[in-house]
């Protein structure tokens, strides 16, 4: 995996208190910092997209966060949810995915911030599990960031991990791309902490997932995770079709399910590749080369273009069938998808979106 | 190409052309001078309006070729099933939603007797399990 080497950090006066601000310090001994009054006034100076996006990688913003961290997951019109909550402890991400949502999501606001009032986040926490006992939330870290691939600078895991590890009523995930688990290994999630990878072929790691971990050094962080008691989550997701495409995602399922006991595998979800038309472009204009593109997408009632549905069934149920080989009994759901795929992957359609949510809690 | 082409379908065949052209690693002029598009546009029996359309239609079964290879199936056993002129069987453009979409109309009881019953007849074809099975992702057999 890649190195994250910011050119410079900008601190918003204010941060320098934050457990953050002194894990980075220690982190990134010869990245020059630089306090200012905002950091608004900062971002004010972008060029073009195509540079800035990829630019605003390169400088890490601290800064406080002003409004609610704690968020229902918007999902996507008219698709089946799996009534998630996020937390966005940052925004934007140091990887470069090609087909990384984020370009579009954040096109006027990319800079790479962290949010140093950790403590806030956990307030707010705290007061929104304590008021809904009765509901289990299922919250992730990684909707518009990576969860652990800033961990190792900015020690936000150790921060929010004995915190989670105490809830009666959450599962918090951590999803990333990366192998920096070191942080997670001295804690004790307590059953309460899923750490999940999102996963692809190395021949598609290679092409389109820049800067991102390895299979094999996913799959190693996923072992020592496990074998530090948390639970595992795996995303497949975006499935990319390509020919052969069969063949190499049954053997990096192969190689999944031969690194983890796939019982204490918490979840698996499926996706295939999806995009919009605006972020299609923002994809052709970043990455000229990317074969991504040349798949057989249509544009779907929601907006998003994914492969034709008959296709895309038939790339579900094939990855279904070489999980369920493994994997019996392990709790499998379609991201972003309409109830006619669920039907026609599953044979079913789950009632409502808590009873979706409810199948992932824990059975302890 | 000699077609005066509007932005939006400017864009499309634009869209298409560069993904051919990376997917099946080739030039754009190649695409271009593609035989079936040369002979569109070279045909003296269609207007403007038709040679783009047909361009168009080409140019989509080149850039989408399982899809379009699936809808002709679909409309092939359409085709077979014969149906009274006043039912129509359609599946959606890009085939989402999985759904085979039935249409009638009737002016009378007794014709809308009528072609309910017709229509009652051929749920039970061959054709027509065939439809729901290619809409589902099945493998169908080619005929």
């Amino acid at each position: 995996m890649q190195l994250f080497q910011p050119q410079e950090v900008v601190v918003e006066r204010g941060s320098e208190a934050s457990p953050i601000y002194r894990n980075l310090r220690n982190a990134l001994l010869r990245t020059p910092f630089r306090i200012v009054d905002s950091v608004s006034t900062e971002s004010e100076t972008r060029v073009s997209f195509a540079s800035t996006f990829g630019a605003s990688k390169k400088r890490l913003f601290l800064t406080r966060h002003k409004g609610e961290f704690l968020k229902k997951c918007p999902g996507s019109d008219g698709q089946v949810c799996c009534n998630y909550f996020v937390i966005n402890f940052a925004s934007n991400c140091p990887m470069d995915c090609s087909y990384c949502y984020l370009q579009e999501y954040l096109a006027d606001n990319p800079d790479l911030k962290i949010f140093s009032n950790v403590d806030d986040l956990l307030s707010e926490a705290d007061e929104l599990l304590s008021k809904h006992r009765r509901f289990f939330f299922r919250i992730g870290t990684g909707e518009i960031t990576d969860s652990l691939a800033l961990d190792p600078y900015i020690g936000f895991a150790r921060e929010v991990v004995p915190f989670f590890a105490e809830q009666s009523n959450a599962l918090l995930e951590l999803k990333t791309k990366s192998d920096c688990v070191e942080g997670l290994l001295v804690l004790d999630p307590k059953d309460r902490v899923v750490v999940s990878w999102s996963m692809n072929p190395q021949l598609v790691i290679d092409r389109d997932e820049h800067g991102t971990a390895s299979l094999s050094e996913r799959l190693l962080a996923a072992r020592r995770c496990q074998n530090a008691g948390y639970r595992l989550g795996f995303h497949f997701d975006p499935i990319v079709e390509y020919p052969n495409w069969e063949s190499d995602y049954e053997d990096m399922l192969d190689q999944t399910f031969s690194s983890v006991d796939w019982r204490r595998i918490a979840w698996l979800s499926m996706g295939v590749l999806r995009d919009t038309p605006s972020l299609k472009r923002i994809i052709r204009g970043r990455f000229p080369q990317t074969r991504l593109l040349t798949g057989e997408q249509v544009l779907c009632p929601d907006g998003k273009l994914r492969y034709f549905q008959p296709m895309r069934v038939d790339i579900y149920r094939k990855m279904l069938r070489w999980i369920r080989r493994a994997a019996p009994t392990v709790k499998v759901y379609l991201c972003m998808e309409s109830k006619e795929v669920w039907e026609q992957v599953f044979g079913f359609v789950p009632s409502c979106e808590k009873e979706l949510g409810n199948q992932m809690a824990p059975s302890c | 190409m000699g077609l005066k082409v509007g932005e939006n379908h400017l864009r499309d065949l634009m869209d298409w052309v560069e993904e051919i052209a990376l997917r099946d690693q080739s030039t754009i002029a190649e695409i271009l001078t593609w035989k079936p598009i040369v002979d569109i546009e070279s045909d003296p029996r269609l207007g403007r309006a038709d040679k783009l359309k047909r361009v168009k239609e080409e140019l989509r079964r080149l850039r989408f070729p399982r899809l379009a290879q699936i809808e002709d199936s679909i409309r092939m056993r359409i085709q077979e099933l014969r149906l009274h002129p006043e039912i129509r069987l359609t599946v959606p453009r890009g085939l989402e939603g999985g759904k085979l979409r039935v249409e009638f109309s009737a002016s009378t009881p007794e014709e809308l007797k009528k072609l309910t019953g017709k229509l009652a007849e051929v749920t039970a074809a061959n054709s027509i399990r065939e439809i729901f099975a290619l809409l589902a992702g099945e493998a169908v057999e080619n005929r």
